[in-house]
């Protein structure tokens, strides 16, 4: 395990009950600050579900959830985000009727025009920072390769563009960590590629990623550290060559 | 004729207002108010029963300040529905605020000692009563009148640029002859249709059924005649949508016009007794404010996030969006400018009775909304003038030609609306003004 002091993000004993199905039965992960940290497991082991607990869309039943020194399981999900964590979904999803450039400026933290006292009162403040985001914005997008849309309708996106959009705008909040849920799947392979390159060169400027996904390749090139979560518990975690190596896990994914 | 169109101009302003309330709440937040009615009545009755007290101020600083606390009062009612619903979503908020609605209405009905329940409130104070101005402040309030038309003109002066850039001049000429062509004839058919019914209605010796009937007949026909007709054109004439722009364009001018010199003549010749033309004063500039403020809103990136609710509340959240507390500020903000449009129905009314605010109203707010396009400020002035034409217009017409008695007349009317909503649904589901790409996207 790594030292408390390096972990950004690190939730202990979890555990979510929906009736009588245990979800998250007792799990536990820890994020490395600057790490990309991969989360993988059989379907239905729970791994939605602790994104959904660590970023508090769900409350959890019990256990605790550290980010960045600060125990955070009391706090609203969007406080969440304003604290720096930020999850994307795994369907992505984009607002629709509003065009990828809205998409963009609306996860940009702190504005003052998002008070309205200052629409009508500090118009000149609020103009400047939309200016100013909207350069950012464009950076990124074209970062991405969705430049060309900016001004359409996030709805007329296709499905990959639309995971490019999600991890774009999440990149506009300006986090410390991104939870992200299976970026590669439903995605062409060159598609693919181009995302990781993105997360790793995201990464080397200090970004932390925690990446839930199925396409080992995507893992295997990726993270430094990965999580095995099966029926809701803890099954492994080490590199991923430990882990690629691990009988239990290979068990669990092969069903043996 | 000039006081039937103060008191339009009037009735327009309000449910304008009205209407902005609701489109802030559902058009750009996605909530489903379908009681927003309660909110002007809160704000109608808070102002009329201040302004009935001793002051010991004038009434031209007390009764702005009365407005102001009703609306207050109205945005209060809003937090209550707010916090108290936090839970709920979409159906379920509806239900709620259809059942806040009716327990303003029924504690209007009920507490006697305060809002003397069905006898209703009457005799407060209206403002600019005995105001009589001077020739120079006349023509002053007719030049700020002016100018708030004239911005009006300019704003759709604009948007008709924008909308025909890049279309060659021909196609435009092409397109609006075929479009003035087109509505041409089919105003002459309908008007020879109104002139042959009545002539039906007032022969004698044939039933009442006949005459139905027959103007069913011809109604159906011309409709589907020139539905056909559409269909036919339509495809032969790409630009048509820019023609029928600036026809529309046109004709509003016109109307508007012809509207405009009767209040302009109101302004004019304006005395201690023509109160009705200062709260029509009152009201558009009152409708010209708000609205200003609600589109540098809606605009905004406060603005913003109300549509991400809207689109999707959970990214909202992940964004770090207080969402709730948006909510709460739209249902405060739409309800705050419904107050505002209960003290100006007050004031038109006269008479406050706990009847005028039954539920009938806020679906009227809905038209208003859906007719010109959700999420579309001026998409609502533009339905509740649609609205309030319809109204009036079918208040002189319809008694001329259709043979039903006047209880039944009153029912009609409300029947064509919901047709008419039917319609618009099936051929423009987005309204009058709303983008029709916007239905086409995925989630």
């Amino acid at each position: 395990m790594a030292d408390n002091s390096h972990s950004l993000l690190s939730a202990k004993n979890l555990y979510k009950s929906f009736g009588g199905i245990k979800a998250v039965d007792n799990a536990s992960i820890e994020v490395p600050k600057g790490s990309i940290t991969g989360l993988i497991g059989p379907n239905g082991a729970g791994k939605t579900t602790l994104f959904n607990l660590l970023s508090n869309f769900i409350r959890p039943d019990s256990g605790e959830i550290v980010f960045d020194g600060e125990p955070i399981q009391q706090l609203q999900p969007h406080q969440i985000a304003q604290q720096g964590m930020v999850r994307t979904f795994q369907v992505a999803r984009v607002l629709s009727r509003l065009s990828v450039m809205e998409n963009m400026l609306l996860a940009t933290q702190q504005q003052s025009g998002e008070n309205f006292w200052n629409v009508w009162f500090h118009p000149g403040r609020v103009l400047k920072e939309e200016r100013s985001q909207r350069e950012r914005a464009s950076e990124i997008l074209e970062s991405v390769g969705l430049s060309h849309m900016a001004q359409e309708y996030a709805g007329a996106l296709s499905g990959g563009q639309r995971k490019l959009l999600e991890i774009a705008r999440a990149l506009m909040v300006q986090p410390k960590l991104i939870l992200l849920d299976e970026p590669a799947a439903g995605v062409n392979p060159t598609l693919i590629n181009k995302i990781c390159e993105h997360i790793v060169q995201w990464n080397r400027e200090g970004l932390s990623f925690l990446v839930i996904e199925h396409n080992m390749d995507v893992i295997m090139s990726l993270c430094d550290r990965v999580w095995v979560l099966a029926e809701g518990r803890n099954l492994a975690s080490g590199t991923p060559t430990e882990v690629q190596k691990n009988t239990q896990v290979l068990e669990a994914y092969l069903g043996q | 004729m000039e006081g039937y169109i103060v008191s339009l101009i009037i009735f327009t302003a309000i449910f304008a207002l009205f209407g902005l309330g609701l489109n802030l709440q559902w058009g750009f937040t996605g909530l489903i108010n379908f009681g927003h009615v309660a909110f002007m009545a809160v704000g109608g009755y808070v102002t009329v029963l201040l302004s009935d007290l001793d002051v010991p101020l004038p009434l031209l600083i007390w009764l702005p300040l009365c407005v102001l606390i009703g609306s207050i009062f109205a945005a209060l009612l809003g937090l209550l529905i707010g916090l108290s619903t936090v839970r709920l979503r979409e159906d379920y908020l509806a239900i709620v605020t259809i059942g806040v609605s009716e327990m303003v209405r029924l504690v209007a009905l009920n507490e006697e000692w305060l809002t003397r329940g069905a006898f209703g409130v009457q005799g407060f104070p209206l403002p600019l009563q005995g105001f009589a101005p001077t020739l120079l402040t006349r023509i002053g309030m007719l030049a700020i009148f002016t100018g708030v038309v004239a911005l009006g003109y300019w704003q759709l002066w604009k948007w008709l640029r924008q909308r025909l850039k890049g279309i060659s001049r021909q196609a435009i000429i092409r397109s609006s002859l075929a479009v003035s062509g087109y509505l041409g004839s089919l105003g002459l058919l309908l008007y020879g249709t109104v002139i042959g019914a009545r002539q039906l209605k007032l022969a004698e010796g044939i039933p009442a059924w006949l005459v139905g009937l027959t103007l069913l007949g011809a109604l159906v026909a011309i409709i589907s005649l020139y539905t056909w007709l559409a269909r036919q054109t339509i495809p032969r004439l790409p630009d048509w949508s820019a023609g029928l722009s600036l026809v529309s364009c046109l004709l509003s001018l016109v109307t508007g016009l012809w509207i405009y010199q009767f209040a302009a003549h109101a302004i004019y010749t304006y005395s201690r007794t023509s109160i009705k033309t200062g709260l029509m004063f009152i009201s558009v500039l009152v409708v010209a404010l708000i609205f200003w403020g609600l589109q540098k809103l809606v605009r905004s990136p406060w603005g913003r996030v109300l549509k991400a609710i809207r689109e999707d509340e959970e990214v909202a959240k992940a964004l770090g969006k207080n969402v709730f507390w948006y909510k709460l500020q739209a249902l405060m903000l739409g309800g705050l400018v419904a107050g505002v449009a209960g003290a100006l129905y007050a004031w038109q009314l006269t008479t406050v009775y706990p009847d005028n605010f039954q539920p009938l109203v806020t679906f009227n707010a809905w038209t208003i909304v859906v007719l010109g396009g959700a999420g579309n400020n001026v998409g609502t002035l533009l339905g509740a003038a649609i609205f309030w034409a319809y109204q009036t217009m079918t208040r002189f017409i319809l008694a001329d030609i259709v043979p039903l008695d006047d209880a039944r007349l009153g029912a009609f009317r409300v029947m064509i609306i919901g047709l008419l909503l039917m319609v618009l649904m099936v051929l423009r589901p987005q309204g009058i003004l709303g983008k029709k790409e916007e239905l086409t996207l995925g989630r």
